[in-house]
């Protein structure tokens, strides 16, 4: 860092700009608790909050030319106005902050998300559960879902992945969306190769790589829902081709006049399945939920109920609590 | 979440203060800081919004850090530089640097030192950590003109009203009113300023019910006369000559450690006449003293004369006019807004003033939202939801 002996002492020769802040002293990470394929999330104390748990999202952001990418500090920027609404299935967003350090070096910043820390995640909760849920749980849970989805599409935030793992449990039952609206930040990024992606919660659309909306989040959540009664994956394909097999022999295979138009697969390269009963896969399951489930997984995302249409669907209507 | 209002005494003990900067040096730094984003940013096209945001971090930033450590004019470069981004409306860190230096005189621009966009770029995670990345910030102008269309009486005067309503809210930025109050409330007061100043008196308005004594009620619930008034004072009395001729004209930059307080205050000089920031000092509105007879007059001037006066104070953006009455040019980008609903809550502090959630979702299907602010025990939440079973 260049100082000059004439003019006044410049920013740079602050020799430790961290230190002004001490950002690192201010959480105290204790373990991990998972790594996505984007960052890390760490358990940490909040050390100026009488030690509250949280759980710190580590991101890493490339610094352009002109320093941190407008798109990221716009993500940032929506998250804080969304957390000023506190929607109740929606995590926390406690504090942002950066770490700072070897910022010339590596042309990056390492962004910290702070968020309240919740129990455990819908996947752990499924997994760890001695039986069926009950009726009530899951359409609680599943209105939950929906109310949080709802919540980010009437700020016109997609979440894009949404599944079990980003979907937090707390210690009542209630259910929390998590990992959403840094979906531009994580393009910028190199990719964790080694990490795989999931792919039973994409929609076709997704699948087959044509332009998607919010209707691929009320697909994903379809998807969740059909697993709240089975605590089974519902659609468990292994590879982006298999996946849409897995799907077109639930749903069908879509008619020609519905295949989107610019998809180097053919609609033909697939066999005609005939669409199956969702009561054959999912028995004993509620009527109206059945209904409901079918109504979000259907292939033409402007026919898909929106998520609004889910919480209006006589499935919730018909079984106001009290 | 961030807090981002304060109280008169939180405002006077500031870290510049316990650094040694008297409060009238500081206000001074804040003014100077102020208007140069507003000249840097209208120079460079910058929307009002834009401009505005970049005041208020600027703002902001100094609740936390002293003028001595930070000096304001890098400060200022890099608040524009932040909103621009945020705003969607980004500047090359170097064109703002270059229009700075154009700005400024070259002993002012020297305090950037060899490598200006350096300084500029290491003070942005400064600043971003300082604000707590809280980067969305709301202006009054938009509430003025959603206020403006409730109101009925003569187009013509209306409009005039608020223009220069408008203009106030402007001239507002160089205040620490964004550090005190909502921006609800801020278009309130000066829109009743502007209201006594160019004697357009509301007496009806749209959605007007008994309960109601003025027009301000329907907007801002238990606003009292005596905040209104003191939001109008704060900025009237930046047209008043007495508050434009306190501290050094930059603070000494040597580390505060070294320089015991109290001891070596900073020197308190007339501002050079050279600086192409310099304030004018004419006085337009007769400055109305606090505790006096708290009846706002309109000055003797004919304000249609006293107005041009201003101009060396505003810059070109703000001659144009604000948008027409009563189909707005609403302070919106063209497109589709990226972020639909901006609306911060209000922080629960001061209990007589109580923004009632506003209906302003206009053009998006009305739906349930969730109340402003924490959502509190009591009041049910905006759509039924499943409580655990
Ligand atoms: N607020 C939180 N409290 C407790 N655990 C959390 C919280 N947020 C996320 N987690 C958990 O941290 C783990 C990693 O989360 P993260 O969102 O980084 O990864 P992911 O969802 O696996 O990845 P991706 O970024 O690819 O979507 C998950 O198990 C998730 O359930």
């Amino acid at each position: 860092m260049s100082s000059s002996s004439t003019s006044p002492p410049s920013l740079n020769s602050i020799g430790d700009v961290n230190a002004l802040f001490q950002t690192a002293k201010k959480y105290e990470e204790l373990n991990v608790i998972g790594t996505g394929a984007y960052g890390t999330v760490y358990k940490a104390r909040d050390l100026h909050n009488g030690g509250q748990i949280v759980a710190m999202k580590k991101v890493k952001v490339a610094l352009t030319e002109d320093g941190i990418p407008l798109s990221t500090l716009r993500e940032i920027a929506l998250l804080r106005q969304l957390e000023a609404y506190r929607h109740p299935n929606i995590v926390r967003l406690l504090d942002v902050c950066h770490g700072g350090q070897s910022l010339e070096r590596d042309q990056q910043l390492v962004l910290f998300l702070v968020f309240e820390h919740v129990e455990q995640d819908l996947e752990s909760y499924l997994k760890r559960a001695p039986g069926p849920l009950s009726e009530n749980r899951i359409r609680s849970m599943s209105y939950d879902i929906l109310s949080g989805v709802d919540f980010l599409h009437s700020h016109r935030i997609v979440h894009r992945d949404l599944k079990p793992h980003n979907l937090l449990v707390t210690s009542s039952g209630r259910v929390k969306l998590a990992d959403f609206g840094l979906a531009k930040t994580y393009d910028t990024e190199m990719k964790l190769t080694s990490v795989v992606v999931t792919l039973w919660y994409r929609p076709p659309e997704v699948l087959l790589g044509v332009s998607y909306n919010t209707a691929v989040d009320v697909w994903s959540s379809g998807c969740v829902l059909a697993q709240l009664h089975t605590r089974a994956p519902l659609l468990a394909g292994s590879c982006d081709s298999e996946q849409l097999h897995c799907i077109f022999r639930l749903i069908g295979r879509p008619a020609k006049h519905e295949w989107p138009q610019n998809v180097s697969i053919v609609v033909d390269s697939f066999p005609d399945y005939p669409p199956q009963d969702l009561a054959d896969i999912l028995p004993r399951v509620h009527p109206q939920a059945l209904d409901l489930i079918k109504g979000m997984l259907v292939f033409d995302p402007a026919k898909r109920l929106t998520a609004l249409d889910c919480l209006e669907h006589p499935y919730f209507t018909d079984h106001a609590p009290h | 979440m961030p807090y981002w209002y304060y109280d008169k005494k939180d405002l006077l003990n500031t870290p510049s203060f316990r650094d040694g900067i008297l409060n009238e040096a500081e206000n001074r730094y804040r003014k100077e800081g102020a208007r140069f984003i507003i000249d840097t940013g209208s120079k460079m096209d910058l929307g009002y919004n834009t401009v505005a945001t970049g005041v208020v971090y600027f703002h902001r930033f100094y609740m936390f850090h002293s003028f001595r450590t930070f000096p304001r004019y890098i400060t200022a470069c890099c608040c524009l530089f932040l909103a621009g981004k945020v705003e969607e409306t980004p500047k090359k860190c170097k064109d703002i640097i270059k229009v700075a230096k154009s700005l400024l005189t070259e002993q002012k621009f020297g305090i950037f030192g060899e490598d200006p966009k350096e300084e500029v770029m290491t003070l942005e995670r400064i600043l971003l950590q300082t604000i707590k990345f809280d980067l969305q910030v709301e202006h009054p102008y938009g509430y003025l003109l959603k206020y403006a269309k409730c109101l009925k009486g003569d187009k013509a005067k209306l409009q005039k009203m608020v223009q220069m309503a408008w203009t106030f809210v402007n001239d507002s930025l160089c205040t620490t009113l964004c550090l005190q109050w909502e921006p609800e409330v801020i278009a309130v007061a000066l829109m009743f300023l502007a209201g006594k100043l160019s004697k357009f008196d509301v007496v009806d308005w749209n959605g007007r019910i008994p309960k109601h004594n003025a027009w301000w009620d329907m907007f801002v619930e238990d606003i009292t006369m005596e905040l209104l008034e003191d939001i109008c004072h704060q900025v009237l009395d930046l047209y008043s000559p007495q508050t434009q001729q306190t501290g050094s004209d930059s603070p000494p930059n040597q580390p505060p450690a070294k320089q015991p307080k109290n001891e070596k205050k900073p020197s308190v000089t007339p501002p050079t006449s050279a600086s192409p920031i310099a304030v004018v000092s004419k006085p337009v509105l007769t400055p109305i003293k606090n505790g006096a007879d708290i009846k706002i007059e309109p000055p003797k001037v004919d304000m249609r004369f006293s107005y041009p006066a201003y101009p060396p104070l505003y810059p070109p953006m703000y001659n144009a006019p604000p948008p027409a009455i009563p189909a707005p040019r609403l302070p919106i980008p063209p497109g589709p807004p990226i972020i639909p609903y901006s609306e911060p809550p209000p922080a629960n502090r001061f209990p007589p003033v109580n923004v009632p959630p506003p209906n302003y979702y206009a053009g998006m299907p009305a739906r349930p939202l969730p109340p402003r602010g924490p959502i509190p025990p009591g009041p049910p939440p905006p759509r039924p939801y499943y409580p655990p079973p």
